[in-house]
């Protein structure tokens, strides 16, 4: 009499599919063997929803990364979740602003992408996109590899304008943006250490839209905090497109005015005509200012491979959505998430994560042929540090408008930290640590 | 294929309980739990599931959830948490509540 163990055995090995169709031997009676992970699947998910599906994500960022794990996680074995990412880790901008006080390394805020594929069956890929078809539904990327979807996800982030004088790479590289954490945001570090008493950091916000609303503010505080102490007579300009503070306006008013008084030095409505990357000079509206530093933030679009594949209907920088599942206006089947979508919300890495989250279960719904979710909300909130020992926040809580088909905040849960304090700074590690968990872990 | 013929009932047998078992694209596809998807805003802070985070709310009780949410919407000097929990309706804060009431 054959045994049972040896016969599941024997008819794992014939290949005969139970290991391809995912449904794993706990399907039978007997529950108690060891579950063979299934080709494409592993160890961490099992559930079997009953929703299958192909889903290609474009970019391993807060948003790329959170979908694909959701959509895993939320639609079980069924689901088959392709990352395609170019890097091979994620460098987190939020908390790279304490790198430019020598608060933190930047090796310490990579995120690679090996829970999502043990944890999750994410495959994850490491390749760039060369060409997207939205009618045969496939991703290719170079090399030539094809990757066929039911839907595709894009989640790219923000690339930069040149700036007038700053085509060149060498000139970037002297005036590093440090805007996309990583590389620029160590040289940016030792641009400021090399920096004598009594210097001149210079620093740009581009207008609205940007991702991080508060975060110029926060590097503003965070350099001329550092400078006070270690470069007396140092001086911060602050040269914003904006007409005013854009977020916590309260907090960093104080901050410019009292915290960092003398240091700060906050110039509104400034248009940058030309910037001369070997003197250091950036010509505006408001005359020509040479600094030690030039760290000047251009403004945005969204990541590259939107506009070359015909997403960008958002004033030819941002793709158009509909909140409720972010599939793009354009093209059907094709969703955006995070930075690169045109929507009511801030650009920031916690509301992309939830941006994530909404599109995850709306995909499932779509696959599963079921109605979306009428009303989602999403949230935003963030923590500046506003001396190496001081924390501010803010944060708003978004609601699905059917009027106006917008996610608008709810007036009351929208707001700004009464002051800084130590406890507010304290609780800024512990909710990044989080944060990066949802998204990563 | 090549069984021998004494496998045949067992094949058989194994074929019915694969096909007892919910097919992946057939009717019985599994609808999201309700108030996970607005549950899930909270995970940012209190991680994946309400596991970890600032403060696990996973199997903590539905009623203490919603008290502490509805205490929270009261305060006078808001501080962030409390800025979240005047965002839902008492509706929406019951289905949070009652999702983590269920995790593990």
């Amino acid at each position: 009499m054959i045994k049972r163990r040896d016969f599941i055995k024997w008819v794992g090995s014939a290949g005969i599919g139970l290991a391809a169709g995912g449904y794993g031997l706990g399907a039978l009676a007997d529950d108690k063997k060891k579950k063979k992970p299934s080709s494409g699947s592993s160890s961490g998910v099992y559930t079997n929803t009953g929703i299958s599906g192909r889903v290609v994500v474009v970019g391993g960022g807060m948003g790329g990364a959170t979908v694909a794990k959701y959509l895993r996680l939320w639609g079980g074995i069924g689901v088959s979740v392709t990352l395609i990412e170019r890097d091979a880790s994620y460098t987190s901008n939020i908390m790279s602003n304490l790198v430019l006080n020598g608060s933190r390394a930047i090796s310490g805020l990579q995120y690679g992408y090996g829970n999502l594929s043990s944890k999750y069956g994410v495959k994850v890929v490491k390749g760039e996109v060369s060409s997207i078809d939205p009618i045969g539904r496939s991703v290719t990327v170079l090399g030539g590899v094809r990757y066929p979807y039911d839907r595709l996800v894009i989640a790219p982030g923000v690339d930069f304008d040149s700036l007038p004088g700053l085509e060149t790479a060498a000139a970037q590289a002297a005036v590093p943006h440090a805007w996309k954490a990583g590389p620029q945001t160590t040289a940016l570090r030792n641009m400021i250490t090399a920096m004598p008493s009594g210097g001149l950091f210079v620093m740009s916000i581009p207008a609205k839209p940007y991702r991080c609303p508060p975060g110029p503010y926060e590097r503003a505080c965070i350099v001329a905090d550092w400078l006070k102490a270690n470069r007396p007579g140092s001086k911060v300009i602050v040269l914003d497109a904006n007409p005013g503070i854009t977020a916590e306006v309260n907090g960093f008013t104080n901050a410019f005015n009292v915290v960092h008084q003398g240091v700060i030095e906050y110039h509104p409505n400034v248009v940058i005509n030309s910037v001369d990357a070997s003197t250091l000079t950036v010509n505006t509206n408001i005359g020509n200012l040479r600094g030690n530093v030039l760290n000047l933030i251009p403004p945005h679009r969204a990541g590259k491979v939107i506009a070359a594949n015909g997403l960008a209907d958002a004033g030819g920088r941002w793709t158009n959505v509909d909140v409720l599942s972010y599939e793009t206006r354009v093209a059907p089947g094709i969703h955006v998430i995070g930075d690169a979508a045109a929507t009511t919300q801030p650009k920031a890495g916690h509301i992309a994560n939830q941006e994530a989250k909404v599109c995850a279960d709306a995909i499932l719904r779509l696959l599963a042929g079921k109605p979306l979710d009428p009303a989602p909300h999403t949230n935003s909130a963030c923590y500046s540090p506003i001396t190496a020992t001081t924390a501010s926040w803010l944060t708003a809580n978004f609601a699905y408008d059917p009027a106006t088909a917008s996610m608008q905040p709810v007036a009351a849960s929208a707001g700004e930290a009464a002051a800084r304090s130590a406890d507010n700074y304290k609780e800024m590690g512990e909710w990044f640590t989080a944060l990066m968990g949802d998204s990563f872990a | 294929m090549n069984h021998p013929p004494f496998m045949r009932p067992f094949m058989r047998g194994l074929m019915l309980v694969l096909a007892a078992t919910p097919a992946l694209a057939q009717t019985t596809v599994a609808v999201p739990p309700a108030g996970r998807l607005l549950a899930s805003n909270c995970f940012q802070c209190h991680g994946t599931n309400g596991r970890g985070g600032l403060e696990t709310l996973a199997g903590k009780s539905a009623s203490e959830i919603s008290k502490e949410l509805m205490e929270m919407r009261a305060k006078s000097s808001p501080k962030m948490m409390d800025m979240h929990a005047r965002a839902y309706t008492t509706a929406e804060i019951t289905l949070i509540a009652n999702y983590f009431a269920t995790q593990r």
